[in-house]
């Protein structure tokens, strides 16, 4: 009983907290950090375990996001059918573009998924724009019914949706960290050669770590279209493709609660600071030059041993 | 000369055969006509100065180098063209020279993952040879010492019994105290595992190896398998 607790207590204290400042904010900033955190996830994945930077995430998103607008819109209207089929697309496209792109060297692949962000956005902004409806978007809220215990159309229980949704996924994530899986990732961004050594494939190992964080994202984007009840291309335009990185580096790339922390210090700076400074984005430029200087770590990179040496008081190289 | 047990059931057929195999890094040819023969329980060792050829000998054998020409046969399985983990996979595993684990694991960490390769979770045969590695399961890879590190490799390597380790230059770098500990080791897995060595330290090499190869500028210059003629003195007349 206790392990399992020593093996909870960080997931149950985050989502804790989460929930104590879900009192204290508006509903709204709530709603975006934790759809954010998700969104964030997936690039904090692979990038801190596996070592693949990518510049393309807004395009698994928008897959997420289009294929649960595409049920609501034209098929259905239970927005968890929605959700599932926005997971189950971001699923296929990672699975099938996922193939070929782990297959390149890392400064490579951030660019190839840039280019698919570029393809998904001229594609639902231009190509397809007699079902995407181009820059005006879908419009399906007043599609998607009502559902029983949690109404997804109310942005309170959205939350409680949301929040649970979260709570599993980062418990997947703690539980695949401590998987032999988990370790062979983090060996495979250490040293691939060396993993081949020991006989395994370093390209299912990436592959699969690359469906993983892109189902993630795609998750992410199902959230985003429910709770919005609208999508529209902007949501995969290339000038957002470095925001998860951004969020990804601030939080501490690879860490557990680094997604969490960096939407929150991300949404927070960009919601407090532009009510008094035009240019937030400056500041949030000049904060990400002071960690790259400082130790790459991000503030929840930073802050994890110090909390750990205080609550556990353990030397830090024996963790 | 050491004294090998009688491996039961193994006949006196080679396990390893590299004949005429060339290799190029690019337009570089660095290995010309390389021939050697490892039989089971064998210590092989290949000597000779930097740069003579020895580790690009060792990473064709393992499936990193693809040879221009030439076959490598394991265990009557052709080698060439097959990738580093399938090489792994059969039997025949590479230790390279870098002393290099995952360092962001730890011991325990990087030992699951040569036990999860091979399905072998007999982690007894590696503290037997390794006692030290017992008390630094918890320890980060990037924490360990230089002889540390190695015992970690070998040990790592053993899982799944392989056939045939190949190890580039195990001691390198390392404290003479290190040293004698892993020539007695070299000696204790010899009894079930061939063993292919790397080594610079001739000393070593002539009182652990049953054969001696000598690489000179990409050449295998010669093939001592004669116990007398394995000394010191004699490795030096190819070097």
């Amino acid at each position: 009983m206790i392990n399992i607790f020593r093996w909870w207590w960080g997931i149950l204290l985050a989502f804790l907290l989460l929930g104590v400042v879900r009192v204290f904010l508006p509903l709204p900033f709530a709603n975006e950090i934790i759809i954010f955190s998700i969104y964030t996830m997936g690039c904090s994945f692979l990038l801190g375990r596996v070592g693949f930077i990518s510049f393309g995430q807004p395009a698994y998103l928008a897959v997420g996001a289009y294929g649960t607008a595409f049920y609501l819109f034209y098929f259905g209207h239970n927005p968890y059918v929605g959700i599932l089929l926005g997971i189950l697309a971001g699923l296929v496209v990672s699975a099938i573009v996922g193939a070929f792109f782990v297959r390149l060297r890392s400064d490579y692949f951030a660019l190839v998924n840039l280019a698919l962000a570029v393809i998904i956005f001229y594609l639902m902004e231009k190509v397809l724009a007699k079902i995407t409806h181009g820059d005006n978007g879908l419009w399906f809220l007043a599609n998607m019914s009502s559902t029983p215990v949690l109404d997804l159309g109310k942005p309170s229980h959205f939350f409680i949706f949301a929040f649970l949704v979260a709570m599993a996924l980062w418990t997947f994530y703690k539980y695949l960290d401590d998987t032999i899986y988990g370790a062979c990732c983090l060996a495979t961004k250490i040293n691939e050669d060396k993993l081949k050594f020991l006989g395994y494939s370093n390209f299912s190992i990436r592959w699969m770590a690359f469906i993983i964080a892109n189902a993630t994202t795609a998750l992410a984007g199902s959230l985003y279209a429910v709770y919005l009840g609208f999508v529209s291309p902007a949501i995969t335009h290339p000038a957002r493709a470095a925001d998860p990185v951004v969020v990804t580096i601030l939080g501490g790339a690879g860490t557990l609660y680094g997604p969490i922390v960096g939407a929150i210090a991300y949404t927070g700076m960009k919601d407090l600071l532009s009510e008094f400074i035009a240019n937030w984005e400056l500041f949030i430029g000049l904060l990400l030059v002071f960690i790259m200087l400082a130790g790459e770590k991000g503030i929840w990179g930073t802050l994890e041993p110090i909390l750990k040496k205080a609550v556990f008081r353990k030397n830090t190289w024996q963790t | 000369m050491p004294a090998h047990t009688e491996l039961v059931g193994m006949n006196n057929e080679e396990i390893l055969v590299v004949r005429g195999v060339n290799v190029a890094y690019g337009e570089s040819k660095v290995l010309f006509d390389a021939n050697l023969s490892v039989k089971p329980g064998q210590v092989v060792a290949c000597v000779g100065r930097n740069g003579a050829g020895k580790t690009t000998l060792l990473k064709s054998i393992g499936g990193f180098l693809k040879p221009i020409s030439g076959t490598i046969t394991f265990n009557h399985a052709d080698l060439v063209g097959r990738m580093p983990y399938d090489v792994a996979r059969m039997g025949l595993k590479y230790i390279p020279q870098d002393k290099k684990v995952f360092s962001d694991l730890t011991v325990r960490e990087n030992l699951e993952l040569g036990s999860y390769a091979t399905k072998d979770y007999n982690w007894d045969q590696v503290t037997r040879l390794f006692p030290r590695l017992k008390s630094l399961m918890d320890r980060k890879g990037g924490y360990l010492s230089g002889g540390e590190r190695q015992m970690l490799m070998i040990g790592r390597a053993i899982l799944g019994s392989p056939k045939v380790l190949l190890i580039d230059e195990p001691t390198e770098g390392l404290a003479p105290s290190i040293v004698e500990q892993l020539k007695n080791v070299f000696k204790e897995l010899s009894k079930k595992t061939a063993l292919v060595i790397v080594e610079q330290n001739l000393s070593l090499v002539c009182t652990i190896s049953d054969k001696v190869y000598a690489v000179k500028e990409g050449r295998i210059v010669t093939e001592i398998s004669d116990e007398e003629s394995i000394r010191s003195n004699i490795c030096e007349q190819y070097l």
